[in-house]
């Protein structure tokens, strides 16, 4: 596990194609112990890329799912407070003194672990994903530089807990707001792009090892063609996956106009898409082949006027 | 390949480049993580050092698309042909899709900049043209596509020059951002009236009064922080009310982190940086506007451009966007209808400043206004400070949002 090559090998073996840039990266993560902070659009497997990596690593993932409000409670620790209040009730009559009380109230006993605190208390270096942490608000990316930083994490109650291993951190953001300097500056940083067109079709036999080699190119050129349009909701590679398996439970040995019609919902999620599309179905009747004349008018969202008289010359 | 000695020198030497030519945020701490990851890789293989040292030094989208173009110039610094003509072929091999995006660009429909999703594909290892690798990118590449045309030809125009603000200015600007209520956080705070019992602290408490939970301790939503957008527009026709927008911009920035500015004329352009300098009381002068000054009004075409490139990041239920336009757009009315729809349903207002408003009878029959009124949330002229003052009382937020 030491080298990119190695780690592309281990990666593809579980169906995950990386390119040499991202396993360069993750290279130098696990050889620096830095966190990396994974940008990249929709459905480009920022989060799946963590998973393959615990697996690889043979090591647990922790999840950590950031979201609107998500305070440092949630993700560090919170106290067991129904088991507080009843081991407090119980002890009233005990004798023990306030003091002993109070520190056997808030010891490790009665502390409920969250995923922070659970990664870096572990004995062995597990894999801390921190998903979409730009849904967390500021607030919370402070709180997370604490831990980044320092590998260590301070409760009054309890003092300052130091993490025994540092874990593998991967960090994924969908940019739906900008992210700190001071986080960035912490972590490495790596932006995974939409696959290009011959590693997706890699993508598409790993990951949907009976696809015809024909219907993978078909698919995806589709998606290059897509991905260049002006949609409001830009397909990735789950959507690619989503259709292979659609279009394979459909024993279909080729994608033609009629299927494409019937089975674009599978890529386009926006209805608005359908039109944006449909402007610029041209693009797509060569990869199509020559049989596309004419949509399937029942199928939804493609128009008829498809291919009749108006076949584009093929792009050179 | 290393045009000096020992590989930290070059590493130095290089890091030093980054931060002069690109704007790279690179300390010591990166220079310490870069020598020893080059430890672990094949130094010999120049694509791996690319790979290797790419993650560490940057730290953006911008900045990695920077790269590149930077680490080419820096250890092959030989005749630019060579290698500008590998490029080429490069960027040619990517298929059909990529020549189809060229296309699109030369009708100047979809400009092909970095934050566009057709060449964020290249963006993880692929070579970039030069025109794409400037430090500024991601702000500038729009310029190259849309500023093929110009419904109005700009002539050669002074930059314009960022005003420093009264203190009347911030003080209503202070009021504004105060003001204008986008709802509660999903966060929960420790307060003395909430609507949730705070479990933790009660028992803390509890601990006091020997257990008993005497006084109950409560959580409540604090009031998000609004964002704001402010875009203005500077084409000629705006005049002299063009840099009173600036002047909003700039007082606006002075109280509030959370605000984006935007010029357009043209052709769209990210000024927030030059604005928060001169809000901290640089002077300022924003340069290289080109088609996003002084030009005609393509209002729709730069909205809808905003919205591609920055809507993702900066508009939200908690955002107010400000468009300080006259409304004479040259363009398709549909094309701002459009992108005035998009605002209103992601944003939590639109403010619309328009300084003809103020013109006796004044009525928005211009074609762009027609188009764009339903979308507007508070319509008003702002042309002095009491009436920016006015503003923080009359700015309607949208219920819900």
């Amino acid at each position: 596990m030491t080298d990119a090559a190695a780690i592309h090998d281990h990666f593809r073996e579980r169906g995950f194609i990386v390119d040499e840039a991202f396993a360069t990266a993750l290279q130098i993560m696990l050889a620096l112990e830095k966190p990396l902070l994974v940008e990249g659009p929709a459905g480009v497997g920022k989060t799946e890329s963590a998973k393959v990596l615990a697996d690889v690593l043979g090591t647990e993932l922790i999840r950590l799912q950031c979201y609107e409000g998500l305070d440092a409670m949630a993700a560090l620790y919170e106290w067991n407070y129904p088991r507080q209040m009843l081991h407090a009730r119980l002890s009233e009559t005990d004798g023990s003194s306030l003091e002993e009380r109070e520190a056997y109230m808030f010891s490790e006993r009665f502390l409920l672990k969250r995923p922070l605190l659970d990664a870096i208390t572990r004995d062995r270096p597990p894999v801390l994903l921190i998903d979409e942490v730009d849904r967390a608000d500021e607030a919370f990316e402070a709180f997370l530089l604490e831990v980044l930083g320092e590998w260590q994490v301070t409760i009054p109650e309890l003092g300052t807990i130091r993490a025994a291993h540092k874990p593998h951190i991967i960090l994924t953001s969908n940019r739906t707001r900008e992210l700190s300097d001071a986080l960035r500056r912490r972590c490495l940083f790596v932006w995974l792009p939409y696959p290009s067109l011959a590693q997706e079709i890699e993508i598409l036999h790993a990951r949907v090892p009976d696809l015809s080699d024909r219907i993978a190119q078909q698919i995806a050129r589709i998606m290059e063609v897509l991905r260049g349009l002006p949609l409001r909701k830009t397909p990735g590679v789950a959507e690619s996956l989503d259709w292979a398996m659609a279009l394979m439970s459909m024993h279909r040995d080729r994608l033609d106009a009629s299927t494409l019609a019937q089975t674009l919902a599978c890529v386009v999620k926006v209805h608005e898409d359908h039109a944006v599309i449909r402007e610029h179905q041209a693009a797509l009747a060569p990869i199509l082949g020559e049989a596309a004349t004419g949509l399937d008018p029942g199928g939804y969202g493609l128009g008829t006027d498809f291919g009749v008289g108006s076949v584009s010359a093929p792009r050179g | 390949m290393y045009p000096f000695g020992t590989f930290p020198e070059n590493l130095a030497a290089f890091a030093d480049a980054l931060r002069r030519d690109h704007g790279f945020r690179v300390g010591p701490g990166e220079l310490r993580d870069a020598a020893h990851a080059i430890d672990v890789i094949d130094l010999s293989d120049e694509q791996a050092v690319r790979h290797a040292l790419r993650p560490i030094l940057s730290s953006t989208l911008a900045d990695t698309l920077a790269f590149d173009q930077a680490f080419t110039t820096f250890f092959f610094p030989g005749p630019a042909g060579v290698r500008q003509d590998r490029m080429a072929s490069t960027r040619r091999e990517r298929g059909p899709g990529a020549e189809g995006r060229e296309a699109d660009a030369a009708a100047a429909s979809h400009a092909p900049h970095p934050d566009d999703v057709s060449v964020e594909r290249n963006a993880g290892g692929g070579p970039m043209t030069p025109s794409e690798s400037t430090d500024d990118a991601v702000e500038e590449a729009s310029l190259f596509a849309p500023s093929t045309y110009s419904p109005l030809e700009a002539d050669n125009i002074e930059a314009p020059e960022l005003p420093r603000v009264a203190r009347a200015w911030r003080d209503a600007a202070r009021v504004l951002v105060r003001r204008v209520q986008v709802g509660v956080t999903r966060r929960w705070q420790p307060a003395a009236r909430g609507r949730r019992f705070d479990f933790r602290r009660t028992l803390r408490a509890s601990l006091q009064t020997g257990g008993e939970a005497l006084t109950a301790r409560w959580l409540h939503r604090p009031r998000r922080t609004p964002r704001f957008v402010v875009l203005v527009d500077g084409s000629r026709s705006m005049g002299d009310d063009a840099r009173r927008a600036l002047q909003i911009a700039v007082a606006m920035a002075s109280v509030t982190m959370r605000i984006e500015v935007f010029t357009f004329s043209t052709a769209l352009r990210r000024v927030t940086h030059d604005v928060r300098r001169a809000a901290a009381g640089e002077w300022r002068c924003l340069n290289g506007l080109e088609h996003a000054w002084a030009g005609g009004t393509s209002i729709g075409g730069c909205l809808r451009d905003f919205l591609r490139r920055f809507g993702e990041r900066t508009v939200g239920r908690d955002t107010v966007i400000m468009i300080a336009s006259d409304g004479l757009d040259v363009g398709e009315p549909e094309t701002l209808r459009d992108a005035m729809r998009e605002l209103h349903r992601r944003s939590a207002s639109v403010v619309w400043l328009n300084p003809l408003i103020e013109s006796l009878r004044y009525e928005p029959t211009a074609s762009g206004m027609r188009a764009a009124r339903p979308f507007i949330d508070t319509f008003v002229s702002v042309n002095d400070v009491a009436a920016f003052a006015r503003l923080a009382r009359v700015v309607r937020v949208r219920a819900g949002a």
